[in-house]
């Protein structure tokens, strides 16, 4: 039984002449002590991994669906309701409305400030609503509807849209990089449970009530084309992703970067740029009639006089606003401006380096996760109205690095720790606090708190075991006592300075792996 | 492989029930916030009694009308958990000897917690299990993690006790507990478990018969006649004396310290326990031989209402009443399943003494092979088969009994192969006749999809580990019955659809009890083929059921 455990603990591609035994690859799991793996272990043989897969699907619809028992945003809370009725409501709009006046109507009553193909993604599952029960979608009348039957088909459409969107895209890009990275079929699969059932994500989705999986999904089945070097497929997905939320434009940046530095001749770019031009029209052709449309599209989809941040974000303007009043020192008018200087002075370095690293056509792979990894934090950091949720952007590039080299679950699992962790003010606020408990206890149980805490760098290993004291010290402070009456948020300013502090070290840390990409 | 090798890839090997226990830990805790049945409200009326009255009130009590109806020790352990109750819980409302219960979430916290805990009796019993499986060989132990992996995870258990609201786990773990000291041959144990599980739920009577005749011949009874002595002393020696007395003390014990404190209010407790004016069936038809007999009934009336030819031969053969057939109301109030004194309008009635013969002929049966040979496959045979026998013929049967039947099989399938059909048919269509049971939307997936995973995750362990066959029986039988379990799928799918769509077409609300129908008779026929085919292996095998 003796087999020497491979001392090379970085599974880069070191292919020589011979053959590699199957065998050898699952020695090095670097899971094989985990719950996970241990629950997963009687699919471990090649005949039954495809059983596996179904375990992985349907284990995520059942924690999705048991999360979806809980509350959603702004349930019993009128007259506005949150965004379960603001999703609701454009799928009452768009069936009803002709689709010029999808974006006019009765703005302050969750007027539709997505861009279109939620718009058209609302029409459709509006319409399929509206088959079984008109009652749910029915104009004006049923604003505000909360019944168990309307809650359940909302739940529904948003487990069907991940079904379709997101977790096939998961799918496939572990069974890409597996082949890329030589991990074996059992490391993908859990690599991939652990992607998928990331509780930011799965509470916000089906607890809080959204379809930013929708979103995230097309980015993933862009970044696979990016990987095969399909730039014009690519960019077609990317042009539907940032077209279903334009939070998506947080990846704009680095994929702008990366066919930048790919591609050979200038042909090459003319051909992206169309494709990228040419699928816009296509999605915005049902409105291009009247140049108004288009133009009340862009206003509501980019409100840049809402302000600098909502509510209590973990990103540098927020937490900075503690000590110094940015609306008081700035006029209005020039927040987005430097929002957007500081945006671009924290994404430079990171393009910088990769944009020449990245020719080096050994480093693409790592190169491109990084790099969307990077920029979307900068992005979270830095930018302009950013609200908690987008959390949610940066961590999911971030969560793929495990594909790259598994080893470092232990600092991606904590930033996706404190990612949840930052939104628990909002979910406390739904009720959703007994879903937000389980889910976390859930992932970090499954990948077992030896891995977790496994860093052996002593300046890392002090930075993970501190936050999650903090972390837990934070919880029970809000647990048992309310918070002073001078300083009524005194307890959120404390969660997103911790959330603010670790996001900052994880994006530094970014920026030094980046540097690091070794080239040979 | 060297022996020391394998007793070390055991200890090293990764099977272990912690790591189930906390993943379903999570998903019984989000399933707080979802439906519960009235088995809630009942429960915690039974905290209340408990708390508030004296012993003595505890079985005549009766403000609601979810009396005390389960044996003293449940009544105890209601008892027990109703001390625990935390201030905030009593200010909710927990412990209000009320009509309806008035409670809100800390009440739902408090008691969905007990179950999750309470349940833990049945994870250990099967670690227990496990633990006394590892001395034997690997494959012996691999075997029993299967078989109690697929009982913790039992869709079963999470739809009755997770969603619905009951305290089977901890149940099921006396009587896995029972099974285990059974198989060791510690019998003292045995019967002392199998009687603390009567004094609990005294459901599992049914499964007494085969408990006793095991005990009687594998521990109190000599059947060797010794030929030196005279046939007197062979008979005094018939009855191993020391044994009977040994076991006898541990089990009156038992019942005596279950029921001696009510010795004044046995009548009233015994009443209670056995309520005999209860109908044949429930509202939703148990899917054994009473839901396919019924659904004649029904197919008989319209077949006599539209065809008059038919009136002739049906009034000859059944010698019904036909005055009862123009009674609209009385058709119609039956076709809905309610629970009438006529159950029946052209089929002969049943009677609780005809069920109850039925019931006994097919357990006695079963125990016949048992008390010739007393191995412990056989004991496990035997009461599958009592369960069978009570699920199927028994009177007034929940659908949720059909733990009853599921439970003692599953410990006899990992071993041979041709158990396997009856086997996926039995926990095919039982898990599946459970759905009506959660009617609610929200919770649809979570019993649907969890069901279907624990079949997939099963159906191929369950082949993985067991040997090859010593039978050989054809394929096709195997093909028909994946075939049967698959037209579940289709089912479902039709039984919700038409709950989808109930509102928008009218028509679809008088469809409401063929929805039950079909799943009663679905599973119903599933059910009975299943035991037709473990009865058959049963007598017809006996390689099968030596130890």
């Amino acid at each position: 039984m003796a087999k020497s455990p491979q001392k090379k603990s970085k599974p880069t591609k070191k292919s020589s002449g011979s053959v590699k035994p199957p065998s050898v690859k699952q020695q090095t799991s670097i899971f094989k002590n985990s719950p996970i793996y241990d629950l997963l272990h009687n699919f471990e043989k090649a005949p039954d991994q495809w059983t596996a897969r179904y375990v992985l699907v349907m284990s995520a619809v059942i924690l999705r669906a048991t999360i979806g028992l809980g509350g959603f945003s702004g349930y019993g809370d009128g007259p506005m309701h949150g965004d379960f009725e603001a999703q609701r409501h454009w799928m009452e709009l768009t069936i009803h409305l002709p689709l010029s006046e999808w974006y006019f109507f009765d703005l302050t009553y969750w007027g539709l400030d997505y861009p279109p193909l939620t718009a058209y993604h609302s029409y459709i599952l509006g319409k399929i609503g509206s088959f079984i029960d008109p009652s749910w979608f029915a104009l004006n009348a049923s604003r505000g509807i909360e019944t168990n039957p309307v809650k359940f088909y909302m739940r529904f459409t948003s487990l069907a849209s991940e079904l379709i969107f997101y977790i096939p895209a998961v799918l496939s890009i572990a069974n890409l990089m597996g082949k890329k990275f030589n991990l074996s079929r059992m490391d993908q699969i859990i690599i991939s449970l652990i992607i998928i059932n990331q509780a930011h994500l799965v509470l916000i989705d089906h607890g809080h009530f959204q379809f930013n999986s929708v979103m995230l999904g097309l980015f993933i089945y862009s970044l696979i084309e990016l990987i095969k070097k399909n730039y014009m497929t690519a960019s077609i997905w990317f042009v539907a992703c940032i077209n279903f939320k334009q939070m998506g434009l947080y990846y704009s940046t680095f994929i702008f970067v990366f066919i930048l530095s790919q591609l050979k001749s200038i042909q090459d770019l003319i051909l992206v740029g169309f494709t990228v031009i040419f699928t816009q029209l296509i999605i915005l052709l049902p409105f291009i009639r009247d140049p108004n449309n288009i133009l009340q599209i862009v206003q509501r989809v980019f409100p840049f006089h809402r302000g600098i941040f909502e509510d209590k974000v973990g990103n540098f303007w927020c937490t900075t606003n503690v000590i110094i009043k940015y609306r008081d020192i700035f006029n209005p008018d020039d927040l987005p401006k430097l929002a957007l200087i500081s945006t671009i002075i924290a994404f430079l370095p990171i393009n910088i380096i990769l944009f020449f690293k990245l020719r080096n056509a050994k480093h693409l792979t790592p190169g491109l996760i990084y790099g969307f990894a990077g920029n979307s934090f900068a992005f979270y950091l830095f930018s302009f109205l950013v609200h908690e949720k987008s959390i949610l952007i940066p961590l999911i590039p971030t969560t793929l690095l495990l594909l790259i080299d598994p080893s470092q679950i232990d600092i991606i699992q904590w930033i996706n720790n404190v990612g949840s962790f930052s939104l628990y003010p909002l979910l406390k606020k739904e009720d959703l606090v007994l879903q937000y408990a389980v889910s976390n206890f859930l992932i970090n149980w499954l990948i077992g708190p030896k891995l977790l805490l496994s860093n052996h760098n002593l300046f890392y290993s002090l930075i993970i075991k501190g936050s999650y004291f903090l972390m837990i010290v934070y919880h029970i402070l809000d647990f048992s006592l309310p918070p002073p009456q001078r300083f009524p948020d005194l307890w959120v300013i404390l969660n997103i300075a911790i959330s603010f502090g670790a996001f900052s070290i994880f994006f530094l840390w970014l920026n030094y792996k980046v540097y690091k990409l070794k080239v040979e | 492989m060297a022996d020391g090798v394998r007793t070390q890839q055991i200890a090293d090997s990764p099977y272990t029930l912690l790591h189930i226990w906390f993943v379903t830990l999570a998903l019984k805790l989000l399933l707080f916030v979802g439906y519960h049945s009235t088995d809630f409200d009942v429960h915690r009326n039974w905290l209340a009694i408990t708390h508030n009255l004296p012993l003595s009130q505890w079985y005549i009590e009766d403000t609601s009308q979810w009396t005390l109806d389960y044996p003293p020790f449940f009544a105890y352990f209601e008892w027990f958990l109703s001390q625990l109750v935390p201030q905030i819980v009593k200010d909710d409302g927990c412990l209000d000897l009320v009509e309806k219960g008035q409670y809100g979430l800390p009440t739902v916290y408090f008691q969905r917690l007990t179950v999750i805990v309470s349940e833990i009796v049945l994870f250990w019993s099967l670690h227990w299990y496990m633990q006394t499986s590892k001395k034997r060989d690997h494959i012996t132990f691999s075997r029993s993690y299967v078989v109690a992996a697929s009982l913790v995870l039992s869709p079963g258990l999470l739809i009755i006790d997770h969603i619905h609201f009951q305290y089977n786990g901890m149940m099921y773990g006396f009587l896995i507990l029972m099974i285990n000291n059974a198989r060791l041959k510690n019998y003292l144990w045995c019967g002392f478990w199998f009687a603390l599980l009567l004094c609990f739920k005294h459901i599992y009577l049914y499964l007494a018969p085969a408990v006793f005749i095991f005990l009687l011949r594998s521990y109190c009874l000599n059947l060797k006649f010794s030929k030196k002595a005279n046939i007197f002393v062979n008979l005094i020696r018939l009855i191993r004396w020391k044994n009977s007395i040994k076991l006898g003390l541990v089990v009156l014990s038992v019942f005596g310290v279950a029921f001696l404190p009510f010795y004044n209010q046995l009548p009233q407790l015994l009443g209670r326990l056995f309520p005999f004016s209860r109908g044949l069936t429930h509202a939703y038809w148990a899917p054994n031989v009473w839901a396919i007999y019924s659904f004649l009934d029904r197919l008989l009336i319209q077949v006599y209402k539209n065809l008059p030819l038919s009136h002739y031969p049906l009034q000859s053969l059944f010698e019904f009443n036909p005055l009862l057939l123009e009674d609209e109301s009385l058709i119609s109030s039956s076709t809905r399943g309610l629970v009438g004194d006529i159950e029946f309008l052209i089929l002969p009635t049943i009677t609780p003494q005809l069920t109850f013969y039925l019931t006994l002929f097919y357990q006695v049966l079963a125990l016949l092979p048992l008390f010739y040979q007393p191995t412990f496959r056989r004991f496990l045979g035997a009461l599958t088969l009592c369960g069978y026998s009570s699920f199927l013929f028994g009177w007034h049967v929940h659908e949720k009994a059909i733990l009853l039947v599921i439970f003692p099989i599953t410990f006899l399938v990992s071993r041979d192969k041709v158990l396997l059909g009856p086997f996926n048919l039995l926990v095919g269509c039982g898990y599946v006749s459970l759905f009506p049971l959660i009617f609610t939307c929200n919770e649809w997936p979570v019993k649907v999809i969890y069901t279907i995973l624990w079949y997939i995750i099963f159906y191929f362990n369950f082949r993985k580990v067991v040997s090859i066959p010593k039978v050989n029986e054809g394929n096709i039988l195997d093909r028909v019955i994946n075939g049967y379990i698959l037209g579940l799928i289709p089912l479902v799918i039709i039984t919700t659809l038409i709950d989808i769509f109930e509102n928008k077409f009218e028509f679809l609300k008088k469809l409401e009890f063929l929805k039950l129908m079909l799943y009663s008779i679905y599973c119903g026929v599933g059910i009975i083929s299943s035991f037709n085919g473990f009865f058959w292996y049963y007598f017809i095998y006996d390689s099968l059921w030596i130890d």
